[in-house]
């Protein structure tokens, strides 16, 4: 039963949509959610783990702890290329990414934490008869990572933290398969899997002159690869033989690596600002390839080119303290996209997006608040094809995503 | 009143949450598709699988055309309907076929069942129609008063004993026509093996095109004009390899030491031609050839690479009882090499004319010659699905290896398209190939 519910929670999670470049998620806490999540080098709670494990060693209570949930809901339009009248919407499920940190002091220098979060994932469903169908009907992927984390404050000014990283992964998808059967009806793949990985998390946090906090982070690449993953085939039955049943795939999937730099600068009792830059690695996306253990003379492995660029996003958000029991929270990124015009495939979004956030937090005592966050995200229009398929249109997308958190500190 | 704003506060979310994206304007620029009518032959008619049925005929390329003209102000598309999808009754369906061997593979089969007696009768009634195209017109026939008494299929909506095709077209009055004709004119030589039939003179389908063209365009209608694809890239005569027999080394050995080969080849070496030798393996097929110095020595030879090899040859006949081993492959079955450089002269000529009477009546002109050399040469590609001109699994060509699947016709519909669209600064929008009928497995 334990297992089942596990399972019905990793099934929910990431129904969503990418809210970064490619399939990358960003909401690791709700604080840096309303102020454009940044977090490298503006400290902010418990969610240092994941956004700078060197900050966390410069916390002043001695036992930190925060859990939030970011639902996301979003869409993505598509009209075919010109001149055609198709158009299309994803029907994307509400997906709920997480996170929870915790941070204790074990000394006066030396700090321990866990993050369990959900850096990467991606849900897009465009629904079995559309257009694209022969590429993608619905996939999704996601990412569960748990980081345990020791953070070490070298001198008053300077701190240094690492995690490990364990990451649990799984993915499915979805595809027609051009074979009609003897009432014209389509065949379909049907592809899912999981495994797990390793990576780690570390940060240099300082604090140069008083008020001014600046850090820098490098999150490693984790590559998931899929073994023995279960691939079925549905087709008309007089070519069952030219498609195994229970056949098994492997396939590789780079979360790729990213290095931030961010500052802040606290310029009076109310109000603080911070920026970010973060760079993510991620032309290691090179193709996706499911290679088949039975391969028959009409099954053949399958390669999709994505050729993804590496990707800069920069991010600006700030905090206005109205008073003991209310911060309010505001911000904005911009996303550059990695995906080229000519590898733009219709399973992950991609485009120049806009991130304007809110957030706020309420105190009702000094070891609780209780944090909101707000954050509507637009993707730019933009006319792309995937020509290794010859499948090319218009693509626009946006999502909203509600947040709501709680820190409890003592 | 809280529930009303908490109401309001969520539908703004929701409505900010669905992005737009402007929507495409088609437009008929300068010209009128308000009545449109299709002449042509069984491509146009939407024959497949070795007969016209209706949903083949609905699979036609110009009711897809119909379809999208009806965005930018096209009327009703009327086609002469069979009843049921065995119209005559020669539709072949894929399923279990046994060869002389006992080998069972899938393969194209007659298909079971009785065609409605009315697919027999006639519907002119019904008409004008607007899908003019004749299963086995040539050029000529179009024009040739009386045709519908020869030919079954235009017969049986033909308006009068005497009229002709070209004036039943004539009769709906179009604004907007699509001309693709021609195929015919090679293909019955080409599928009699060069044995029978003829290719029309090239002087006598220059001279139809330009009366039908000055027809059509006679009350002021636009239109475009297809040319002819080279058939011999077709599956009919490129499935079966030359080098189809398949012999052990006991039976190449056995040939080889036979009288006859023996003999021929003392005869091939004195003609100063090329000797019959058969190994293990792969062979060339033996093939009649009575032209000389053949005629000489026998009347047969082994068949050239670069030769043809029809998809109608009965394959347990070379598996089985000797045929391009023992007894040579009738001529009916092979292309040689001029009979081939003889059809493709003529496409070429009769390309040529396409071009030159396009540019005349100032019509669009569409190049369905070069989107099959691409598919024979790279395949095509469309929306993650492939396609070549591989019988069955290339996926457009369907079961009879010369027509195409509703995937195929949808692929030219969208070529009709997009030079109507050049010629006449117009905005049709295109066909969704892979929504239609494709090779189906049982």
């Amino acid at each position: 039963m334990r297992k089942i519910i596990f399972l019905f929670i990793i099934g929910i999670l990431f129904s969503g949509l990418a809210m970064a470049g490619g399939f990358q998620v960003g909401l690791q806490g709700q604080r840096q959610t309303g102020m454009g999540l940044l977090g490298t080098g503006y400290m902010t709670g418990p969610s240092s783990v994941f956004y700078n494990p060197g900050a966390m060693s410069f916390q002043e209570n001695r036992f930190s702890t925060s859990i939030g949930i970011s639902p996301i809901v979003s869409t993505i339009a598509f009209q075919y290329e010109e001149p055609s009248l198709y158009e299309a919407k994803t029907d994307n499920p509400v997906s709920l990414p997480f996170s929870f940190y915790g941070n204790g002091k074990i000394t006066d220098k030396l700090s321990a934490g866990l993050g369990i979060y959900t850096p990467y994932g991606s849900s897009t469903n465009w629904g079995d008869d559309w257009r694209g169908r022969h590429i993608i009907q619905d996939i999704s992927l996601m990412a569960i990572y748990v980081q345990p984390t020791l953070s070490y404050q070298i001198s008053e000014r300077f701190g240094f933290g690492v995690g490990f990283v364990y990451a649990y992964g799984q993915v499915e998808l979805n595809k027609g398969f051009p074979l009609q059967d003897a009432d014209g009806a389509e065949g379909s793949i049907n592809l899912e899997g999981n495994t797990s990985s390793f990576g780690f998390n570390a940060g240099f946090y300082a604090r140069p002159v008083d008020r001014m906090e600046i850090g820098v982070t490098y999150r490693s690449e984790v590559l998931m690869e899929v073994k023995k993953g279960d691939a079925a085939f549905s087709v008309p039955s007089s070519l069952a033989g030219s498609f195994p049943s229970e056949n098994k795939f492997d396939a590789d999937l780079p979360l790729p690596a990213s290095v931030n730099f961010g500052a802040s600068y606290q310029f009076n009792d109310k109000f603080k600002l911070g920026v970010d830059v973060n760079y993510v690695f991620w032309s290691s996306y090179e193709s996706l390839d499911f290679d088949f253990e039975k391969n028959t003379e009409s099954l053949e492995d399958l390669s999709q080119p994505k050729n993804y660029n590496d990707g800069f996003i920069y991010r600006i958000g700030g905090e206005y303290f109205v008073n003991d029991m209310l911060t309010l929270r505001a911000g904005f990124y911009y996303d550059s996209p990695v995906v080229d015009d000519d590898y733009y495939a219709p399973e992950t979004p991609d485009a120049i997006k806009l991130g304007y956030t809110g957030g706020l937090s309420f105190a009702p005592n000094e070891n609780l608040s209780i944090d909101a966050s707000i954050l509507y995200v637009q993707g730019l229009e933009r006319t792309v094809d995937y020509k290794p398929e010859n499948f090319g249109g218009t693509y626009k997308y946006n999502g909203i995503v509600p947040g709501l958190g709680i820190n409890y500190h003592f | 009143m809280k529930r009303i704003i908490t109401l309001f506060i969520i539908t703004t979310f929701v409505v900010a949450c669905e992005p737009e994206i402007d929507d495409f304007e088609p437009s008929s620029g300068e010209a009128d598709f308000s009545t449109y009518v299709a002449v042509g032959n069984s491509l146009t008619a939407g024959f497949m699988n070795g007969e016209l049925y209706r949903s083949g005929q609905q699979n036609s390329y110009p009711s897809m055309l119909a379809d999208k003209f009806a965005t930018v102000g096209g009327g009703d598309f009327t086609q002469p309907l069979m009843k049921d999808d065995l119209g005559f009754g020669n539709r072949r369906v894929l399923g279990p076929s046994q060869d002389c061997t006992g080998d069972t593979s899938l393969a194209p089969v007659p298909i079971q069942g009785e065609p409605n007696p009315q697919n027999f009768t006639s519907i002119a009634d019904q008409g004008p129609f607007n899908n003019m195209g004749v299963p086995g017109a040539k050029s000529f026939h179009l024009v040739a008063e009386g045709y519908g008494q020869l030919n079954p299929y235009f017969g049986r909506f033909m308006s009068d004993p005497n009229t002709t095709v070209l004036a039943d077209a004539m009769a709906a009055n179009p604004t907007f026509f699509t001309m693709w004709i021609g195929n015919n004119d090679v293909l019955g030589y080409a599928m009699a093996g060069g044995e029978a039939d003829s290719i029309t003179g090239q002087q006598m389908y220059g001279g139809v095109l330009q009366s039908m063209l000055q027809t059509l365009t006679s009350i002021g209608a636009k239109g475009a004009i297809a040319n002819i694809p080279d058939i011999t890239d077709i599956p009919f005569f490129n499935t079966i390899p030359y080098n189809a027999l398949t012999l052990s080394q006991e039976q190449a050995q056995q040939l080889n030491q036979s009288d006859a080969y023996q003999q021929y080849n003392q005869g091939a070496e004195n003609a100063g031609v090329d000797k019959i030798s058969f190994q293990e393996g792969a062979n060339a097929l033996v093939i009649e050839d009575n032209s000389a110095p053949y005629n000489q020595i026998g009347g047969i030879r082994q068949i050239k690479e670069n030769e043809l090899v029809l998809l109608e040859i009965p394959l347990d006949s070379v598996k089985c009882y000797g045929m391009g081993s023992q007894n040579p492959v009738p001529e009916e079955y092979v292309l040689d090499e001029e009979e081939i450089s003889k059809i493709s002269q003529a496409v070429n000529g009769y390309n040529q004319t396409i071009t030159a009477m396009a540019q005349q009546f100032s019509i669009a002109e569409v190049d369905m010659a070069a989107v099959m050399k691409e598919a024979e040469e790279n395949g095509l590609r469309y929306d993650g699905v492939g396609y070549t001109t591989e019988f069955v699994s290339g996926g457009l060509f369907s079961l009879d290896g010369i027509h195409l699947t509703g995937q195929g016709y949808a692929i030219v519909a969208n070529k009709f398209i997009s030079a109507i669209n050049a010629e006449y600064n117009a905005e049709i929008p295109t066909v969704s190939v892979t929504d239609y009928s494709g090779i189906q497995f049982p």
